[in-house]
């Protein structure tokens, strides 16, 4: 649709202060990711690709570079406005779920249009037709301790497309899941993604990562490698029972 | 503002949810806020009470009237020095009441304290008997439940009639009405006429322990000079009681004898004289209110922060996970200060409905003796410990919000329990 892409990162350096030292987490990173792209980003524990996954979610600044995100300099935003642009723009789907333990799966789900000022009724709806899409239409009234793990993640799926947006972003998305839910959880992804949806798993695990049609392979803090996948597992896109 | 609106009204909800979470530990922490909230309430319906006990005093002395008598009623002056004044004999007091120009109307009356009266087998001790005259009954603030008060004729003929306080009634009667009914004073029979209406105050309660006698009735029992007499005089309005206040120095100084320079050897009474002592009660009420309602709210806000700070940090997932979702800086810390406003809120009504409790029994067990007691806390009262008890919140909430609101988003999502 637009000619530039979706996320731009331009020579993205991170680096921390722990205790004395500094430690460089990246390197000067250059990426491009377009639109309705099916991205993998790969890489050992330590390499910096969740200091990555944090800037692309702009739920951190970079310490040097730019980074575009759908046209707009991220790099320079505050506070308030990257807290938009996280609501607007990324949904998040955590290893762990990260679903408010006392509140109800509708509530959860309901939660990012809270922050982005949607009318009660409205949010119920949308939130409602997010949990359908998910498959959990029978499940608005339990609490996460109810549900099963496949079923907290659908929860945190649908909790990241209700507000519709640009990028959802997945850390690990079956770190916590057996091998037969997991593969629901990617056919889900699967069928998000073909349904026009960018989106960029954040993984170590190559059973995962060759599920997206892109692989990006970070190590010490670089880009060591960015390829199309030659060979992607293509699953069946998730048919829901309703 | 609708988005507004919304979204923090979202954040009340979620605010009060939190709260029942944890039903225990919200109870214990808002204690200090309720204790404090009793108090800020419990002073306000003491000064209220007070003030009404005040204003009935007023009344029922006259807001107009002046009395000379060898006491002080206030316990002003020197104790010695005013128990070695020389009394008012009935003679300088009719002397006085002849000259008086400035009076509307002037009495004279006569006291015997902590006497006993017999009715058949009842006997009521504690009694204040006063001779007085027929004048007395026709003042305004002379109000009679029952019968009437003693004619003129009656007083001149040392008529041996009474009327009887409120107080007298209940002790010898009960329910009954002691209309023509005989009791005996000093052992000579008295005929009631008339019962007086409940009259007495927080500062006057012996008035409704006092029988009303004919002045030479009193002499009768009593002999003549054996009781200092007092000299009540009413001015033509309460504006011209300085008037007649300076007028009465004057004369009765001048039927004293009194040298130019000596001190008056009386007393000038007048109901205004127990403003003092209703200050100083309020002074007492204040002081005593202000300390233990600020200690109670200090202990209320160390309480509440400790709380608050211990919610953030077991809440940190949380604040990720909202964060994330895209909810900025400003709207956790209003989440957390709505929570502590809430706690404080909370602790607040409780401590009211407490109070209104506390204070409506209070009023209905102490009707006899603390008549002035209001039985409901005064609503503008109610309104000031609400209002204090969310500033209460506020303060106690805003370093833990704050730290909540400061917490790096990243960190705060990789917390875990």
């Amino acid at each position: 649709m637009s000619q530039h892409p979706l996320i731009l990162l331009d020579g993205i350096v991170k680096h921390y202060r722990m205790g004395e030292e500094i430690v460089e987490a990246l390197r000067g990173v250059d990426l491009a990711i377009n639109a309705n792209e099916y991205v993998a980003i790969m890489g050992p524990s330590g390499s910096g690709k969740s200091t990555l996954m944090n800037i692309i979610g702009c739920l951190d600044w970079p310490t040097r570079g730019r980074y575009i995100l759908d046209g707009v300099d991220v790099s320079q935003l505050d506070d308030a406005e990257l807290a938009a642009i996280r609501n607007r723009k990324i949904g998040f789907v955590f290893q762990t779920f990260n679903l408010l333990p006392r509140a109800t799966a509708l509530k959860n789900v309901e939660l990012p249009l809270i922050y982005a000022g949607v009318p009660p009724q409205q949010r119920r709806q949308r939130a409602i037709a997010a949990l359908e899409s998910v498959g959990l239409g029978d499940r608005l009234r339990h609490k996460p301790p109810e549900l099963s793990g496949g079923q907290r993640q659908r929860v945190a799926i649908a909790r990241a497309l209700v507000t519709e947006p640009s990028l959802i972003l997945a850390d690990e998305p079956t770190g916590n899941l057996d091998s037969k839910t997991g593969e629901e959880i990617m056919q889900l992804f699967e069928r998000i993604w073909r349904q026009g949806n960018t989106v960029v798993l954040v993984t170590h695990e190559d059973d995962i990562a060759r599920h997206a049609r892109r692989i990006i392979r970070i190590r010490d803090g670089k880009i060591e490698s960015d390829i199309v996948n030659p060979t992607p597992h293509v699953v069946e896109p998730l048919a829901l029972e309703r | 503002m609708r988005r507004w609106a919304s979204q923090y009204w979202e954040i009340l909800q979620s605010a009060i949810e939190s709260l029942r979470a944890n039903p225990l530990r919200s109870l214990l922490t808002s204690i200090g806020v309720m204790i404090g909230v009793a108090f800020v309430s419990l002073m306000g319906w003491a000064l209220r009470s007070l003030d009404a006990a005040w204003e009935s005093t007023l009344s029922s002395l006259g807001s107009d009237m002046l009395y000379v008598d060898k006491w002080n009623w206030a316990g002003g002056g020197n104790w010695r020095t005013v128990m070695n004044r020389k009394n008012i004999t009935i003679d300088q007091a009719e002397e006085i009441a002849r000259r008086l120009r400035s009076a509307e109307m002037v009495y004279l009356s006569a006291d015997a304290w902590g006497r006993s009266i017999v009715h058949a087998d009842q006997r009521a001790s504690g009694v204040v008997i006063e001779g007085t005259m027929a004048s007395f009954g026709m003042l305004p603030s002379t109000s009679l439940a029952e019968g009437r008060f003693f004619s003129e004729m009656e007083e001149r003929n040392a008529t041996s009639v009474a009327i009887i306080g409120d107080g007298i009634r209940s002790t010898l009667f009960g329910n009954r009405s002691p209309i023509g009914q005989v009791i005996r004073i000093e052992g000579r029979p008295f005929r009631i006429i008339g019962v007086m209406s409940k009259r007495g105050t927080l500062f006057t309660d012996f008035l409704d322990r006092m029988v009303y006698i004919p002045l030479p009735a009193f002499f009768a029992l009593y002999g003549r000079y054996s009781r200092s007499i007092t000299i009540a005089a009413k001015a033509y309005s309460p504006s011209e009681l300085d008037i007649l206040r300076d007028e009465l120095t004057g004369v009765t100084r001048a039927v004293r004898q009194l040298a130019p320079n000596a001190e008056n050897d009386f007393s000038i009474n007048e109901a205004q004289v127990f403003r003092d002592q209703v200050a100083n009660i309020r002074a007492v009420i204040w002081a005593v209110g202000i300390g233990l309602t600020a200690l109670s709210f200090l202990v209320g806000v160390i309480g509440i922060t400790n709380v608050m700070f211990v919610a953030v940090v077991e809440r940190t997932k949380e604040i990720g996970i909202r964060r994330s979702v895209g909810a900025k800086r400003s709207s956790i810390l209003v989440q957390f200060l709505a929570e502590a406003m809430m706690l404080c809120v909370a602790g607040a009504v409780v401590g009211v409905i407490a109070c209104s409790l506390l204070v409506a029994v209070l009023a209905l067990v102490l009707r006899e003796s603390a008549e002035f007691l209001l039985p409901v806390l005064p609503a503008e009262i109610v309104v000031v410990a609400v209002v204090i008890s969310i500033a209460v919140g506020i303060i106690a909430g805003f370093v833990p919000a704050l730290r909540a609101a400061r917490l790096d988003p990243v960190e705060a999502l990789r917390y875990e329990a």
